[in-house]
């Protein structure tokens, strides 16, 4: 592999759902120890491409490469063995089995129990109410010991890239902040890399090192997560920043120009 | 007084010979009385469609005279005074059409701002007008005036139409339209015929409208336009562009340009027929499906839109619709070939025609709403002879015709029947065109203006001394009388060589390229020619993604080698057509996706020459 090659790359990817073009030609770049995050309204298309880098979607046209191999059109369980864990939204923890069988079946198609063993402990250390709740069974658990449940289910893969679509979608604000700062760890501590797919924009910039902000199934904007959060477009659309009009707040919106 | 000989053209009556005064439509020497005849003519027949929460409305001729009725009398009940200046700052809507026309009856002078404008731009124009009355769409355009009301003192009262999130509003110098209304019945009520009265007061050299012109060089200028340049305007196109009361226009363009207004609020004052608004200029598409317009007059933007739409979705269809289309696109070509310059089609190709016609091309033009239309029109800027072909080869029609504001937007036109692909057609009946010794383009007529808005000095420079008006354009007339513009006077590029250049030559040249959107040539007195291009963002896109270029975000796909190749095939493709000199020899993209709120661009999205040059400098001295 060389060395400056991205560890997943995307390029000019096209997806359906029946008729209708979801995403129309993105093309971008997870670099090895990133977070990169893709913003965008509901509807934008960021889960369909999350769907079709982990296999769940075909994609009609381009490639996805990950470490130098094209992966798209494989079918789910070859594309996680490659190491590609797909957080889904809205959790979907298996809600009748326990939390210890949660995590059993994240490392289904690993054997080194010794391993496994330890990843579980790992997993506990980053989320110690897990530890406490082991038994329980997930369905019991509150939305955010679930969404804690669902990242430590994937880290039981010990992935080479996590794609996390809204983890902090129905949470509380502290909630979100507490396991944004969990996903942070993850990424200084383990190097473990992600692609995180949010429309809560400030806590998505805050974490990432790299943005790109998809409307109607396009990328319009890519840079630097520092970059994104100085864009006067960035600022009106997603962190809700609030113009002064003439008469105090305003209700119109500037036009987007996405530079 | 003896009035000229009359004739009748579609049902309307103009004079038998064009050019002469007095000028009149059906027997009216001013806009205000041919609206009011209208108005009492058809009373509840429809003239205006719009919108309501996605559902069209029809509004009357009697809706028509009553709304425009209350807004001249309110006005009038608020201050205003004949010859003075009513700003009207909004997107097309009915109310639009109301103002202008109240406006007028009264004697006031309507004003048309660009909603796109800002809010320094919206000062100049109140205050070079010096306008009392302003009226705003809503509560983003009423911002811009807020942020500048302590500037523009002389503005008595804003009229909002748009009541959505002001209730709070508490400003003594804004009402709404409906208090405007009010005002109006109440001034109605207690002066009965008061309306009336100052119609007929109208004049037809009494000025009637100020368009301020784009001005690609300067600040905007308001050339002032009377009642008779506009009934002449309606005469000459009533000669040249037949149109029926059943038939069914949209309206889209800025009803500030000179094009649409003429087209959308002035010449189905003559012609009787209905406009439909379109409901903002994102679903023009979609709305012009909905209405299938008869007539349809865009700028080349527009058409070039529709065409990429098409080419996209053929791309997108099966191997059996793209085998049809371009079947049926051949076979059109083939008829369009005969039938754009109006020459017999040989049976042959007709009957070929016919069968695609009815397998492929009737239903495009049903997508396209383009099914019912007799004719479509292009101006205000050159479009390419292949694409005005390609919409023959599909069944429309389409040709370019020719004006400025200072001439009331109408000099010389195509018509279906006389046609010149190229050239922007003959003279309209009633006006003459020359060329001068330096080789520019210079009309004279009842519709030339009457000056600038308080400035004569420019308005002596637009005229010579025989009243020809300079277009500035320079172009050429051939034998039988058509037009062909081939530049702007005051573009010629002098290189350091000390060769004279029409940099519009080249420029429509490029544009012409479907990757290209606009281009401005660059060299006064510069060694060689370069050029600063702004790519057409569908279709280069779509080149991309079928080459498989990676790209992010526009500054990513300007900065793809693949798309600099593309872009320099197509420059080198143009530089073959011209001499050495001519010829562009380093070219520069504009990585920025510009939108009609960049003061870069023109109402009608073309690059301005001199802000071009001025902002993007660093890439002009990169070729240097």
């Amino acid at each position: 592999m060389m060395a400056d090659q991205p560890l997943l790359e995307i390029r000019n990817l096209e997806s359906f759902y029946g008729p209708i073009m979801a995403i129309r030609g993105v093309s971008l770049k997870v670099e090895k120890g990133q977070i990169v995050t893709v913003l965008g309204a509901n509807g934008a298309g960021k889960s369909t491409l999350l769907k079709t880098i982990s296999g769940i979607m075909d994609p009609e046209k381009g490639q996805i490469i990950f470490e130098g191999e094209e992966i798209q059109g494989l079918e789910p369980h070859v594309i996680v063995k490659k190491g590609i864990v797909h957080i889904p939204e809205g959790r979907e923890v298996f809600p009748l089995l326990s939390v210890d069988e949660n995590l059993t079946l994240g490392a289904y198609t690993r054997s080194d129990s010794a391993e496994i063993a330890r990843d579980r402990q790992l997993v506990f250390d980053y989320f110690p109410i897990l530890a406490d709740r082991r038994r329980q069974e997930a369905g019991t658990l509150s939305g955010g010991q679930q969404q804690m449940l669902a990242i430590g289910r994937g880290l039981m893969l010990r992935p080479r890239i996590m794609l996390l679509d809204e983890p902090s979608l129905g949470l509380s604000p502290l909630l979100v902040q507490e396991i944004f700062d969990i996903l942070k760890r993850l990424n200084e501590d383990e190097g473990v890399t992600m692609m995180l797919v949010e429309q809560n924009a400030r806590v998505a910039l805050e974490l990432a090192d790299v943005g790109y902000v998809m409307e109607i199934g396009r990328i319009v904007m890519d840079g630097s997560a520092e970059r994104l959060m100085q864009s006067e477009d960035i600022k009106a659309f997603y962190l809700g920043h609030q113009a002064e009009g003439q008469r105090g707040e305003r209700r119109w919106k500037r036009k987007k120009t996405w530079r | 007084m003896n009035l000229p000989a009359q004739i009748d053209v579609n049902g309307i009556k103009v004079n038998a010979i064009p050019g002469q005064r007095p000028v009149l439509v059906d027997g009216h020497a001013t806009i205000v009385s041919l609206f009011a005849a209208r108005c009492r003519e058809l009373g509840a027949r429809t003239a205006h469609r719009e919108k309501d929460m996605g559902i069209w409305q029809s509004y009357s001729w009697a809706d028509y005279w009553d709304h425009a009725r209350w807004i001249g009398l309110g006005l009038v009940a608020l201050g205003l005074k004949r010859g003075e200046v009513v700003s009207i700052l909004s997107e097309d809507r009915r109310e639009w059409a109301y103002a202008d026309m109240g406006i007028q009856s009264v004697g006031g002078i309507a004003s048309g701002v660009y909603t796109t404008d800002s809010a320094a731009q919206l000062e100049y124009l109140l205050r070079d007008s010096d306008s009392r009355f302003l009226l705003v769409e809503d509560d983003e355009q009423l911002d811009k005036f807020l942020e500048i009301a302590d500037r523009a003192k002389q503005v008595t009262k804003v009229i909002i139409l748009e009541q959505e999130g002001l209730h709070d509003l508490n400003n003594d110098r804004c009402i709404f339209i409906d208090e405007l209304y009010r005002i109006g019945q109440e001034f109605d009520q207690a002066n009965p015929g008061f309306f009336e009265a100052e119609i007929d007061k109208a004049r037809p050299n009494d000025t009637g409208l100020l368009i301020y012109t784009s001005g690609t060089t300067g600040a905007p200028k308001g050339a002032m336009l009377s009642h008779e340049n506009i009934i002449a305007a309606i005469e000459g196109g009533a000669h040249v562009l037949p149109a029926y009361a059943t038939d069914e226009q949209l309206c889209f363009l800025p009803l500030c340009h000179i094009l649409e207004r003429n087209v959308s609020i002035y010449f189905p004052l003559g012609a009787k027929c209905i406009v439909n608004f379109a409901e903002s200029p994102e679903t023009v598409f979609d709305n012009m499906q909905e209405v299938s317009p008869s007539t349809f007059f865009a700028v080349p933007r527009v058409w070039e839109k529709v065409y990429s739409r098409v080419l996209v979705l053929v791309q997108e269809a099966t191997w059996i619709g793209k085998l049809a289309f371009g079947l049926a696109i051949r076979a059109g070509q083939k008829r369009a070939a005969f039938a754009i310059v109006n020459q017999p089609v040989p049976v042959g190709v007709a009957i070929n025609y016919a069968i695609w016609d009815f397998l492929v091309l009737k239903n495009l033009r049903r997508m396209l709403g383009m099914n019912r239309m007799r004719r479509g029109g292009t101006g205000a800027a050159p479009i390419s002879p292949e694409l005005l072909k390609w919409y023959w080869a599909i069944g429309v029609p389409l040709v370019e015709g020719y004006g400025m504001t200072e001439n009331a937007g109408i000099s010389t036109i195509n018509t279906p029947d006389a046609n010149r692909p190229g050239s922007v057609g003959r003279a309209v009946p009633g006006i003459k065109i020359r060329v001068s010794d330096e080789g520019e383009i210079q009309t004279h007529g009842l519709n030339n203006f009457q000056g600038y808005w308080r400035n004569n000095e420019k308005t002596a420079e637009i005229y010579t001394d025989g009243g020809w008006l300079r277009t500035g354009d320079v172009g050429r007339i051939d034998a039988d009388g058509y037009v062909t513009i081939t530049g702007r006077m005051k573009d010629i590029i002098i290189t350091a060589g000390g060769k004279n250049i029409t940099p519009a030559e080249i420029e429509s040249r490029l544009k012409f390229s479907h990757y290209i959107a606009d281009a401005v040539v660059i060299g006064d007195g510069r060694k060689y020619l370069t050029c600063l291009i702004m790519i057409d963002q569908e279709n280069v896109e779509k080149f991309a993604q079928d080459a498989k270029v990676p790209f992010s975000d526009f500054a990513s796909l300007c900065a793809a080698e693949e798309v600099l190749t593309l872009i320099r095939r197509e420059v080198e493709a143009v530089n073959a057509d011209f001499s050495r000199v001519e010829q562009i020899k380093d070219f520069r993209l504009i990585n920025v996706l510009l939108t009609a709120e960049d003061e870069e661009l023109t109402a009608t999205m073309k690059l301005k020459r001199g802000l071009v040059e001025q902002k993007h400098k660093a890439l002009i001295d990169q070729m240097y």
